[in-house]
């Protein structure tokens, strides 16, 4: 059971962070040796793709990070006073609650910025109308950029932590 | 806290592997189908020039941090023993990878570059458009092998917690 917990969580975290590493420095800026028009069908095809993959690899982390406590009989630090009181609990708790920014961060992005990036004009529209349209989407799409990157550094940061769970907790090594 | 930067320089080298050999397979792979051939092969060039530079420093670093931390552990590596010989595999497919990568480099990837001169004959043009298919078809296989090859160390990796495989 151990093996099979930490298992997936390398694969949760691997398609995350190393993911998020791929899509950041080798996909996007390929997109810039082909036709605008080309890339903009690769960045859409590519970043739906990398979506899905991003919220079920925080799936992941999540399941086989509980199933990890739970193989090395510490699932009661998520329940009791030691999430406070010992170094353990408290690095896991900064774990925890940087994985919810992370949701909440993926939230945004699926929900909000997403649907103004693919969204299409509608025909009816007056040219002011269509600029303020442009306008959005270009501001949706810096914002999704630095969103991105602060995602990428969270994660660093979590692994991190994870890192020095295995040492018993983050206050340990300093 | 530098036993704690080892484990993270470890973790980050899988991960980028691992997750880089992911996206390429369940991002990049379907994301090509209805992209002109033309444009696939330059997009992978791109790509790959990056990628083997990543995956380089990726496995560059798993094998330096993982040195180090062999040199801190307390168990036997003997072959004798369950640690000692998933350990060994563990190296085996380390060279399997560094070798898929080299292959990747210096003959999968430049096959993509074939250019095709302004004044070519329809037949040299076809002739052309087929190497770079084939070199493609070729560049999907490795990096599947590679994919199946890092999934197949990171479960190896993780049974060391516990002691080993077998």
């Amino acid at each position: 059971m151990q093996v099979v917990a930490a298992y997936l969580h390398v694969i949760g975290v691997a398609v995350y962070l190393g993911g998020a590493i791929v899509m950041e420095f080798v996909v996007g800026p390929a997109q810039k040796a082909i036709p605008p028009a080309q890339a903009q069908v690769m960045g859409k095809r590519t970043a739906d793709r990398f979506l899905i993959l991003a919220w079920s690899a925080l799936g992941l982390i999540l399941a086989s990070g509980l199933l990890r406590l739970w193989s090395l009989n510490n699932e009661s630090v998520l329940f009791g006073e030691r999430l406070w009181s010992t170094e353990y609990g408290r690095t896991l708790l900064i774990m925890v609650s940087l994985w919810t920014v992370l949701v909440i961060n993926g939230s945004i992005i699926t929900f909000v910025l997403r649907p103004k990036l693919t969204g299409k004009v509608s025909p009816g529209l007056t040219a002011a109308q269509v600029q303020t349209h442009q306008q959005s989407q270009i501001r949706a799409a810096s914002i999704l950029s630095t969103i991105t990157r602060i995602d990428l550094g969270i994660a660093f940061v979590v692994a991190f932590l994870g890192s020095a769970l295995g040492l018993g907790g983050l206050e340990r090594m300093f | 806290m530098i036993d704690a930067l080892w484990k993270l320089t470890h973790a980050l080298g899988w991960s980028v592997h691992l997750g880089g050999a992911l996206v390429m397979e369940l991002v990049w792979r379907p994301a090509q189908e209805g992209m002109p051939q033309s444009q696939i092969g330059v997009a992978c060039q791109w790509m790959g020039k990056r990628y083997r530079w990543i995956s380089a420093f990726a496995l560059a670093a798993i094998g330096v941090s993982g040195l180090a931390m062999l040199v801190d552990v307390d168990r036997s590596l003997s072959l004798g023993g369950a640690y000692g010989r998933t350990m060994l595999l563990l190296v085996m497919l380390w060279v399997s990878l560094a070798v898929v990568l080299a292959v990747l480099s210096s003959s999968a990837h430049p096959g993509l570059h074939a250019r095709i001169p302004s004044g070519a004959s329809d037949e040299d043009r076809q002739a052309a458009r087929a190497l770079v298919a084939r070199a493609i078809a070729r560049m999907d296989r490795l990096l599947r092998l590679e994919l199946g090859l890092t999934a197949l160390a990171a479960l190896v990796g993780s049974s060391l917690h516990a002691g080993g495989l077998w």
